[in-house]
């Protein structure tokens, strides 16, 4: 049976979020939440696997307490147990921590044969977690997968895009598997699996609870990047389209603001 | 009957000193003023017209309008379905999308003012934002909610808040000869005579001009959960809705899409949001129930049992539409099903007929054994909730004439067959011209020359909006 490893991330609704012009913080305040997309797209890829060559799926998560919502999404959707890291010393992580934090606390469930991420968070959207994980799991990594196309043996064929085509490749488990979106839009929970999920027992390991865990090397002391200001990049002027309500009438407006400009 | 008359130089300079530049004529004339977003009924270009910002305004422009015995075509953001707002005579367009200004709220009494050419999202949106919702929820966002009282659009959510009609309150209205009038006020009740307001409400234009609207409001609900529920069959999924309605669950709305509006609609946004295969099984139609509530185990409690409704229906399964994303995606694929048909055919043409929800597979089978006949491909959505169905005839094979021919024979049977359901020609789209006929077959003549005198009353010259719901008119005035 093979033992599979989801890493998700709760992230405030990108839409909605705003940063403060004076720090240069976002507000997340009062911000909902939802589950990262791209995540939602590596679990639906590993449930197919799951679907096809048996197996449990872990779930994964580092966040505050609230993050279980996202767990408990992604168990109504084919997710088989749930892990919460969270604790105040986890807080401030970059991704070097954070990668660091989820293998140590992924050991406590076992040996993983295969693991899925998103290809990135669409929050912070590193991009680094993928890999920094397949380093930290001793893992080969399949990166921007189309398809999983043969398990068994202790391999994995995969079909990967390319900017120029596509490539199949073979792998000796374990191995790291990030996704391409399009190929696996993540599906509905149905009643019974969602009306269960809001049940389930969820494992919540704090700093304390992960065995070998370095607090050296979680949270801010153990990042290796610091932050010193987040500022919105600086946009060109935006176009502007003339619509008058008449061909004729947009063709004066345009003259006019040529003629403002001293274009004409 | 009288023959219209032409905008001469002289009436256009009338015009022109009431609305300056807002006045167009001859080729400054937006082309899109010749049609509405079903352009096989045919393009019809205006003399003239004018983009009003006020009642004032509209008043003027009516009074010159009347004495020179000029036709009007009001107009707002021209997403009809029927050919409603087409200039059929010529003559003057009349386009409120200037008129688009939320002007207050009443917060106490909950309810809103404003202008006739405030787009139906904008409307939704700033309502949200007080935390007040508008109930009537038509798929047409970009559509001016002017146009949605002039034709009582309904949407999803009638099936528990009813139609824009019933959150009309009062509506300030330019009467053809240009008298300004005021119908209703700002009340929960009346039995205060004839209700013209509601008479107004629906008129397509043909009445008076609408040019001030106070709207009911209610607090927007909680939470809210969908789910979506699989049948392998069109009879099975009708079938559910009675049971759904009898359980005392509330639902907000019941939409209805078969499997072909769900594969084009995956095609065309790129979401395959609902499934075409459920436990190994082809989807043959399902159903998207809405519930709202005000804490989430009272949606689970409504879920459970719509699950016992289902089961007992032989559903496939039903699955939660619970989280933002889901959300998003299913509504945007809902709200793509006419946008995603208009995509991928060449000609297309509709009808928008409502019957007793139990008789929806009787129509359903009727009018797809009617295209495989003709060879016309039909698709359809709509809202079970309330029988209301949205039927597309398409094709992208045939020719434009041949195509209008098989359609035609199409649409008499089809009305035909929707009269002995006991249905109605519109549920929310209108009659327009294009439907006209079909009214008139299906109210019979004394009603339709009720609806004649009626119009005579409001309108004797037969100026605002020639040609449409109950005008037949226009062929004696050419």
């Amino acid at each position: 049976m093979l033992n599979i490893l989801v890493c998700v991330k709760q992230i405030p609704d990108i839409d909605l979020v705003k940063m403060d012009p004076e720090t240069g913080n976002l507000v997340r305040a009062g911000v909902p939440t939802l589950t990262n997309p791209l995540d939602l797209n590596a679990l639906e890829a590993a449930v197919q696997v799951k679907e096809r060559y048996g197996g449990k799926i872990t779930l994964i998560t580092m966040g505050p307490p609230m993050a279980e919502s996202t767990l408990r999404e992604c168990l109504a959707v084919g997710g088989d147990e749930a892990v919460l890291i969270s604790g105040r010393p986890f807080g401030g992580a970059d991704t070097l921590s954070t990668s660091y934090s989820i293998v140590m606390a992924a050991a406590m469930r076992g040996k993983f044969d295969l693991i899925f991420c998103g290809k990135e968070s669409m929050d912070g959207a590193t991009g680094q977690m993928a890999s920094q994980l397949a380093e930290r799991f001793d893992a080969a990594q399949i990166s921007c997968c189309l398809s999983v196309d043969a398990v068994g043996d202790g391999k994995i064929r995969a079909t990967r895009a390319l900017e120029t085509g596509r490539e199949i490749v073979e792998a000796t488990l374990p191995c790291l598997i990030t996704v391409e979106k399009d190929r696996f839009f993540g599906r509905l929970p149905n009643l019974e699996a969602y009306l269960a999920a809001k049940k389930a027992e969820i494992t919540v390991y704090t700093e304390n609870e992960i065995e070998g865990l370095d607090l050296q090397k979680i949270g801010v002391p153990g990042s290796g990047t610091i932050v010193p200001k987040i500022y919105p990049p600086e946009l060109p002027e935006p176009g502007q389209i003339i619509r008058t309500g008449s061909a004729r009438s947009d063709v004066g407006r345009l003259l006019e603001l040529l003629a403002e400009k001293g274009a004409l | 009957m009288a023959a219209y008359s032409k905008i001469t130089p002289e009436i256009a300079e009338q015009l022109r000193a009431v609305v300056g530049k807002r006045f167009y004529v001859g080729g400054e004339v937006d082309p899109n003023y010749s049609h509405d977003e079903m352009p096989i009924y045919g393009k019809y270009m205006p003399e003239a017209a004018v983009d009003a910002e006020t009642t004032e305004e509209v008043s003027a422009v009516m009074k010159i309008c009347a004495a020179n015995k000029i036709p009007v075509t009001c107009r707002g953001a021209g997403t009809g379905l029927v050919g409603g707002c087409v200039p059929l005579a010529g003559g003057l367009v009349l386009c409120t999308r200037r008129m688009n200004k939320i002007l207050e709220y009443d917060m106490d009494n909950l309810v809103v003012r404003l202008q006739p050419g405030v787009l139906l999202k904008d409307l939704a949106a700033d309502a949200q934002s007080r935390g007040l919702m508008y109930p009537p929820d038509p798929g047409e966002k970009t559509a001016t909610v002017g146009g949605n009282i002039s034709t009582n659009a309904g949407g999803m959510r009638a099936v528990k808040y009813g139609v824009t009609r019933d959150y009309v309150l009062a509506l300030t209205v330019v009467l053809a000869d240009g008298r300004i009038i005021e119908l209703g006020k700002s009340v929960c009740k009346t039995s205060s005579g004839y209700s013209l307001l509601h008479l107004m409400i629906g008129s397509e234009g043909t009445l008076g001009i609408i040019t001030e609207m106070t709207l009911k409001l209610i607090p927007s609900p909680i939470c809210d959960v969908s789910c979506l529920v699989p049948f392998r069959d069109v009879e099975s999924c009708i079938r559910s809705v009675p049971k759904i309605k009898l359980a005392n669950l509330d639902p907000q709305s019941i939409e209805f899409m078969d499997a072909d509006i769900v594969t084009s609609s995956a095609a065309f946004t790129g979401n395959p949001i609902f499934p075409e295969r459920v436990r190994n099984e082809d989807v043959g139609a399902s159903v998207l129930v809405t519930f709202t509530g005000y804490d989430e185990d009272e949606l689970d409690q409504k879920m459970i049992k719509l699950g016992e409704i289902a089961k007992e229906a032989d559903a496939l399964d039903v699955l939660v539409v619970a989280t933002s994303s889901n959300k998003k995606s299913a509504w945007a694929a809902r709200s793509s099903f006419l946008t995603a048909i208009e995509a991928d055919t060449k000609l297309i043409d509709e009808m928008d007929v409502v019957v007793p929800v139990d008789k929806i597979p009787a129509f359903l089978i009727y009018i797809r054994a009617l295209g495989d006949e003709l060879g016309i491909r039909i698709r359809n959505f709509g809202h079970a909730g309330d029988g209301n169905l949205h039927i597309y005839c398409c094709s992208n094979e045939l020719e434009e004439e041949e195509f209008k021919r098989r359609v035609k024979i199409i649409m008499d049977r089809a009305y035909t067959k929707c009269a002995e359901l006991e249905g109605q020609v519109s549920g929310e789209h209108s009659i327009g011209h294009a439907k006209m006929v079909y009214l008139r077959e299906s109210v019979g003549e004394d009603v339709f020359e009720l609806m004649r005198q009626i119009k005579a009353v409001f309108d004797p010259d037969g100026i605002l909006n020639p040609g449409k719901v109950c005008d037949s008119t226009l062929a004696e005035r050419a």
